[in-house]
């Protein structure tokens, strides 16, 4: 290649400008096929742990989702906002929406033969899809239910019954950590409290470090409650907290449970399926709920509730109680009343949906993973503050420091920003306050200190620029002057 | 245009803003009606609405704006819209039903989840001793099944025993269902067990047939009976509904069987009391404590949309001559025709007078099909929808003390077919009937005969 810089203009630089311009094209082909080749994670598609889906996605990269389908499959999220909360409400694309549509036509064409040809097929099939999906022995193990929500109060009415039934003494307990989600806090109240129960709080560290840290905050806490000899009846653990979102390393707890006589342990794993490896046995609790809504694609709402076999497992009941009482918990769950089922009979189309993305839902996990941290640290630098755990700790979604000057100081306040947010800047993000810790000076003393947290989520729909729209906002806040005591 | 209440005005809690004067050119027509229930399965006789109900349309396409209106941006969704359009729905099932306060009216999803909610109270009752072992509940021998399971799982269960009142059927007059329900909730409270609750449908499911729930209700409270739970699943859309003249303590309907509500949604009526107060949801959220309404209104992240659409609803009722009342009236006097026809073409009878019959009833069938069990009777529906496009649900009738079984079925009617009639139904549904069983007859089928 005549590598002399040509006079402007002339034939033969536009030809010399052309050739350039094709070699970098080539080159930078060549590099992508390399990278693509060593990224794949999945080579041959094998997603599910124990038997390979339908569809196995030969690694031609031509025959992957696009960026432009995948922009049409979210075409319906509201245009202008920065969506960077999918861990709330989860996220749902078109193509199953249609898939649960037809669902739903088929009970609206002829609702007495989805019901007694149909339905109970269907919703097997997605037990079936799950039960290999998260490693479980067997299918009747996999209850299908509403959300996290049902599943607990499903694992705690059984409690409350214990109590009542006199299986369990009054005072005995149930464990929970601090940061367990508020509805899993009021149904502990509402079935263990008011039967008797007792409750041990453990606190968990935030900001957090390490595994290590958790770990030992744990035996800790979880030997303090056993003191006076109580009972430990249940052990209600998250794999991925909520508010503030830290990936717990639940085999470990779960191990230490069973070290410490605890009796059974239920898993809140309400964010897990799609965004960490999921393996029950391997986490061995014996009851394990995911919401398939959230980081798997599903509509609104399913979920899943794994009950390893066990003589309690049979006594588990749906509290909606309808003519399948006593057939079982999965068989119970499929049917209590008239209702729409059609959300959960998609898993199959969601499976192929996931197929369609290079390394399947492992390669989504990864990717959301990587882009999450990678959008947290941008957020920390630019805001001189910091993560709130390491990025081993984080799944798809980070906690990101808020500049101190904004003043977070309460629950309120972080509702409060969130809202400004939403309404001024047309950013959906949630806003944690962390209390202070004992012995930290409150009041004025906000040199510095990151009361308040993002916890910024990133699904195969989000852009780097949603991230980038957060930093401006925050950042006009900080530069206008703005603390949490100015906002409506 | 998104904005699904986008003239806004639904926020009321008297008449729906539509009041449609009486202009007949103004109604819906019969070729809007087949437009708006295009959706159902062309060929089909669906004479079954009693089931799993029927929803317009127009009421769809309302059910998915609110569904996308969360795909599209569902923090907003949840945090700004939400509960106002729960609280817009039950206020206008408030002053649908005569009720008081809105506080009064709770929004579930079927009668089933209501049960659930007043039994799972009346096990707490016995756990923390307020009911002692034996203290008893009351139910009719005919309760829908997820109701008896109901109270195996919530009464039984935790000590409580059951007295079940046997109602008789076929049925001549509401004197005949007053008697035996006076003298069976007498016999049942000898021994002087204390009756906690009654149990008692406003439409029973299977037979189906209207009760005189405000005659019931008065002898509960004659008889010591401490609460009543009506379970009207069948009632909105198809009968009268004032809660305050039936007086009872509980009362549910289901809004998507006759009320043209996608599945599924029904309100669960409580009298201001202090044990409503103590009412929960069993699925606890964060609303715990604030009252059965707002527990009921968020129990975790799934789809209300079907609780969204009441004043569409309102809206869509209203576009027939008379409203909701007269839909009510014209089904009734169609299902009442269409019976006697069916009736009289088979050589049998009703299982209730008219008057006792709402917008379902119950046709006897020709003896010579010898159905004889519970099993027969789900062959036969199955074999009316397999071949020939007829869905009905079919009752068996088991004979009464003294009646000769065995080989003896001349004449016998043991079996029932329970015939719907909704706005959709022409007179073609019922005919197709008419000549499936002439045909099944005419062919000597018994229900042995099926698979």
């Amino acid at each position: 290649m005549d590598m002399e810089p040509l006079a402007q203009g002339t034939p033969k630089r536009r030809r010399w400008v052309v050739e350039k311009r094709e070699k970098k094209k080539k080159k930078k082909k060549k590099k992508k096929k390399k990278r693509e080749q060593m990224e794949d994670p999945q080579a041959n598609g094998d997603h599910n742990h124990n038997h390979i889906p339908k569809k196995l996605k030969l690694s031609s990269p031509s025959s992957f989702i696009s960026d432009s389908e995948i922009r049409q499959e979210f075409a319906h999220h509201q245009l202008g906002i920065a969506r960077i909360n999918n861990g709330s409400f989860g996220s749902c694309p078109a193509s199953i929406i249609a898939a649960q549509k037809q669902w739903q036509l088929r009970f609206l064409q002829q609702p007495d033969d989805f019901f007694f040809n149909h339905l109970q097929n269907g919703i097997l099939r997605s037990r079936t899809l799950i039960t290999s999906l998260i490693n479980a022995d067997h299918v009747d193990e996999v209850s299908i239910v509403d959300n996290a929500t049902t599943a607990a109060a499903i694992v705690l009415q059984h409690v409350g019954w214990a109590f009542a039934e006199g299986r369990f003494q009054k005072g005995d307990a149930v464990v929970m950590l601090h940061c367990a989600f508020q509805a899993v806090k009021k149904s502990i109240e509402a079935y263990v409290t008011r039967a008797g129960g007792s409750v041990i709080v453990v606190q968990l560290p935030f900001p957090v470090h390490s595994d290590q840290e958790i770990i030992a905050e744990f035996r800790k806490g979880l030997a303090m409650g056993k003191a006076h000899g109580r009972k430990v009846r249940l052990a209600i653990i998250d794999h991925i907290t909520s508010m503030p979102c830290v990936v717990i390393p639940v085999r470990e707890l779960v191990q230490i449970c069973r070290e410490e006589g605890v009796e059974q342990v239920f898993v809140d794993a309400a964010h897990a399926i799609g965004s960490v490896h999921v393996d029950v046995k391997e986490i061995g609790a014996d009851f394990y709920v995911s919401n398939l809504h959230k980081w798997f694609f599903c509509p609104p709402s399913v979920a899943f509730l794994y009950c390893r076999k066990s003589p309690i497992a049979l006594d588990l009941h749906h509290p909606v109680v309808s003519h399948e009482y006593g057939n079982g918990l999965a068989i119970e769950s499929a049917w209590i009343g008239t209702r729409d089922y059609s959300s959960q009979l998609v898993v199959p189309d969601v499976l192929d949906f996931v197929n369609r993305f290079e390394g399947g839902i492992a390669g989504i996990r990864k990717r959301n993973h990587d882009a999450v941290v990678r959008m947290g640290e941008l957020l920390a630098r630019a805001w001189g503050t910091h993560l709130g755990s390491p990025p081993e700790m984080c799944p798809s979604m980070a906690m990101v420091g808020l500049p101190s000057s904004l003043r977070i100081s309460s629950d309120d306040d972080a509702l409060k920003l969130r809202t400004h947010l939403r309404d001024h800047f047309e950013v959906e993000v949630p806003i944690y306050y962390q209390a202070l810790k004992d012995g930290e000076i409150g009041g004025d003393n906000w040199d510095g200190r990151v009361a308040g947290y993002a916890r910024i989520s990133h699904q195969v729909y989000n852009t780097v620029d949603d991230y980038l729209k957060l930093r401006d906002a925050i950042n006009q806040l900080v530069k206008d002057g703005v603390t949490c005591n100015n906002l409506p």
